[in-house]
């Protein structure tokens, strides 16, 4: 099972079955050379090398093991298709060999023509086909395959002053791993000794190296660049980053998109329809002709040419190679249903903090009728026991000051409000406006300075003890350097932008603006979102971008729930796509790759419609001879998965 | 409700993995089946006490190689 969790497994059923037909391939061709050398010299250049009766039993004895030995798997699930009701591909072509194969035998008592030679080619093609084609299905999962290898195979922990070599599932939760320049970190961890730069772009498609000191969290399978790190493992095994990015992209393949609907009905019946067929025809041309050799010959080009696979490989295929290049780039695909929807998404919503933001605000100013460290005190104690960002920014500055803090009774958030608690016997609530109003606490004397705050983008963070105002703060929390280059570049794709905040109108605004948004929706209470969002969507489908952890009810709403993930805290279960680097250009490469990925699909799905829809009536008509019809089989699936491989060309 | 990952040996067209989606989907408490060719997977949601045994068989039933259950 372990095996498994890493992936080994998939790769060797992978590798195994192109080995497997490019073994039966080399064999098939070697019987079947011979044959077509004696064929084409008796047909073509009327050289007879075998006497007449000889050749055939010749011709027969080379084909046998093309057919019913290289070929007896095909064979074998195609007959028990036929008897179980559960055609498959293998049933046609089953089919269609051993019928060619028959007339040898019936050609002895000259009653049709001999199809035997071909029977064998038939089977020679069909494993070539099926070894080209494995190569390329084979391409177009090498992202995906690469990612399940990615993982260490062992590390070096610490044991006392021992560093000692173990396998990787032997690790465990708090043991102290080495990792020294250029070696992979194992897995996810906190760096407790050392400083290094770590290459994290095999995981989050982040290019340039993240620098790590003590208390940086590490992602297992990172590269360390330049230092030793000491690392404490925090997570192993189905708990990683990694193996939550293999996870999702793995269950996306299992997603279906709207699409394909068509063509799974189709290929599900499929193969007794082409059987129908193929016996009408045959039926049809021995009563209109009364040529049982150019009806069977018919009979066989229907079997032989009519192809479900690339009609099922068109949407896997395209999809493999889309969320594989998504993968590379730090954008995972967890529904493939978002490839088809990104088309129709109009407006696009975005929450601010942690998103627009880089979510890491800090205490930019501070105004007190107090002295600041007293002020400061009282603040951090009661944000001490909240896990709010803007909390810990309070808190972070309480500590750079060297402020010990208070005990905290009667501890309370008021959502979207603040938070209150009591200190030494005080009432404190600290928190927004509304929180004041809502307590009868009056403000005025602080109006002119928070509304100064907010027009620089800040939040104004009111402190009340006893119901009176002790002081303010301004909190900022700087936009991602390239947030407005994301936004730009969708305004000129004609997406509509908003900003929804909890923060009030006139700090959003600010914010707003430094991110090229003009449109806001302010004010809203974290469990709104998902109305806003319900709102707007009778003007269009809304993709709606935001960190997945507060903003999941809305995400789920949105038409497309884009979530971004920043370091290991990744938001895996809202989101239909999930970004795992945290800047909004992500946003414009998703919505990229799911446009041209699905345009892929739409050809893929054009070309194999397309295709059987031609050649099914040539092979009716009897202009295709049966080996010439197995080629165009082989060929249009191959066709269809190369394709998928050329949307890598893409630039995303 | 519970979902399992199953990993499927000898599936090579589009057709298998109708049949595999066929005949596990009629498995006696099997809610939704999806085969996903490429990845050689298939996730099943179903009620909690299905027989691993019933999916088992009918995965061989139509010809495939069972080679993992993940819960």
């Amino acid at each position: 099972m372990k095996h498994s969790e890493n992936g080994h497994h998939e790769i060797s059923i992978e590798e195994k079955e192109m080995t497997d037909w490019k073994k039966k391939l080399i064999f098939s061709w070697a019987f079947v050379i011979p044959i077509a050398i004696i064929m084409l010299s008796d047909r073509i250049l009327k050289i007879q090398i075998f006497e007449e009766n000889a050749m055939k039993l010749i011709i027969m004895a080379l084909g046998f093991p093309v057919i019913f030995i290289l070929g007896w798997k095909t064979i074998k699930q195609g007959i028990r298709g036929l008897f179980t009701f559960y055609f498959n591909m293998d049933s046609l072509i089953a089919l269609g060999t051993i019928i060619a194969y028959t007339t040898g035998f019936l050609s002895f008592f000259e009653i049709v023509q001999d199809y035997s030679g071909v029977a064998s080619m038939i089977m020679a093609f069909f494993t070539t086909g099926k070894y080209v084609e494995s190569i390329a299905r084979g391409k177009a999962s090498q992202e995906i395959r690469k990612l399940l290898k990615l993982g260490a195979k062992s590390a070096r922990i610490l044991k006392g002053n021992k560093e000692t070599e173990i396998p990787i599932e032997e690790v465990k939760i708090g043991d102290i791993i080495v990792v020294r320049p250029g070696e992979k970190i194992p897995t996810d961890g906190i760096v407790v000794k050392g400083e290094s730069a770590v290459d994290e772009s095999m995981v989050t498609g982040e290019s340039l190296p993240t620098e790590k000191k003590k208390n940086s969290s590490v992602i297992g399978a990172t590269i360390n660049q330049d230092g030793v790190l000491y690392v404490k493992a925090t997570k192993i095994g189905k708990d990683t980053f990694l193996a939550h990015i293999i996870k999702l992209v793995e269950e996306a393949q299992g997603t279906k998109i709207p699409i394909q609907k068509l063509a799974d009905k189709i290929t599900g019946i499929f193969v007794p329809v082409i059987l129908a067929i193929s016996v009408l025809a045959f039926v049809n041309w021995f009563f209109i002709s009364k040529d049982l050799s150019k009806s069977i010959g018919v009979a066989i080009s229907v079997l032989v040419i009519a192809c479900p696979c690339a009609l099922g490989l068109a949407t896997p295929t395209a999809l493999m190679v889309g969320s594989g290049m998504g993968a590379k780039n730090g954008i995972l695909i967890r529904k493939g249903e978002a490839i088809q929807t990104m088309k129709e998404v109009k407006i696009v919503v975005f929450d601010k903090t942690g998103t627009i933001t880089k979510g890491m605000p800090e205490v930019t100013d501070i105004f007190s009728d107090m002295k600041e460290k007293e002020f400061l005190k009282i603040a951090a104690s009661l944000e001490s026991v909240s896990e709010h960002p803007i909390s810990r920014a309070i808190v972070e500055k309480a500590k750079k000051e060297d402020i010990k803090l208070l005990g905290v009774r009667n501890f309370r958030v008021e959502r979207g409000r603040g938070i209150r608690g009591n200190l030494q016997g005080k009432s404190v609530l600290i928190g927004n406006r509304r929180l004041m109003t809502d307590n009868r606490i009056s403000y005025r004397k602080y109006e002119d300075k928070i509304i100064k705050l907010e027009a620089q983008g800040k939040t104004a963070i009111i402190v009340s003890v006893n119901k009176k105002i002790i002081g303010i703060m301004g909190v900022a929390d700087a936009i991602k350097t390239d947030s407005l280059e994301a936004i730009k570049n969708l305004q000129k794709r004609n997406y509509r932008t908003i900003m929804i905040t909890g923060d009030n109108e006139k700090t959003a605004k600010a914010i707003a603006a430094q991110a090229g948004i003009n449109e806001v929706i302010a004010d809203v209470l974290p469990e709104e979102k998902e109305n806003k969002v319900k709102e707007l969507q009778e003007e269009g489908m809304v993709a709606f971008v935001g960190d997945g952890i507060n903003d999941a009810p809305a995400l789920k709403q949105s038409n497309v729930g884009i979530a971004m993930g920043t370091g290991t805290d990744i938001a895996i279960e809202s989101g239909d796509i999930v970004l795992t680097k945290g800047s909004l250009q992500g946003v414009v490469q998703a919505i990229n790759l799911s446009k041209e990925t699905f345009k892929k699909i739409k050809q893929n799905l054009f070309w194999a419609f397309f295709y059987n829809i031609i050649a099914i009536p040539l092979a009716v008509l009897g202009t295709l001879s049966p080996v010439v019809a197995e080629i165009a089989m082989a060929t249009s699936s191959i066709t269809v998965v190369t394709n998928a491989n050329l949307l890598r060309r893409k630039r995303i | 409700m519970k979902k399992i990952k199953l990993t499927i040996e000898g599936m090579h067209c589009a057709s298998c993995a109708a049949n595999i989606e066929r005949a596990v989907g009629k498995v006696k408490g099997v809610k939704d089946v999806t085969v996903s060719l490429m990845t050689n997977k298939a996730f099943v949601e179903m009620e909690e006490d299905t027989s691993r045994e019933e999916i088992k068989k009918a995965v061989e039933k139509v010809g495939y190689k069972l080679a993992g259950i993940e819960e």
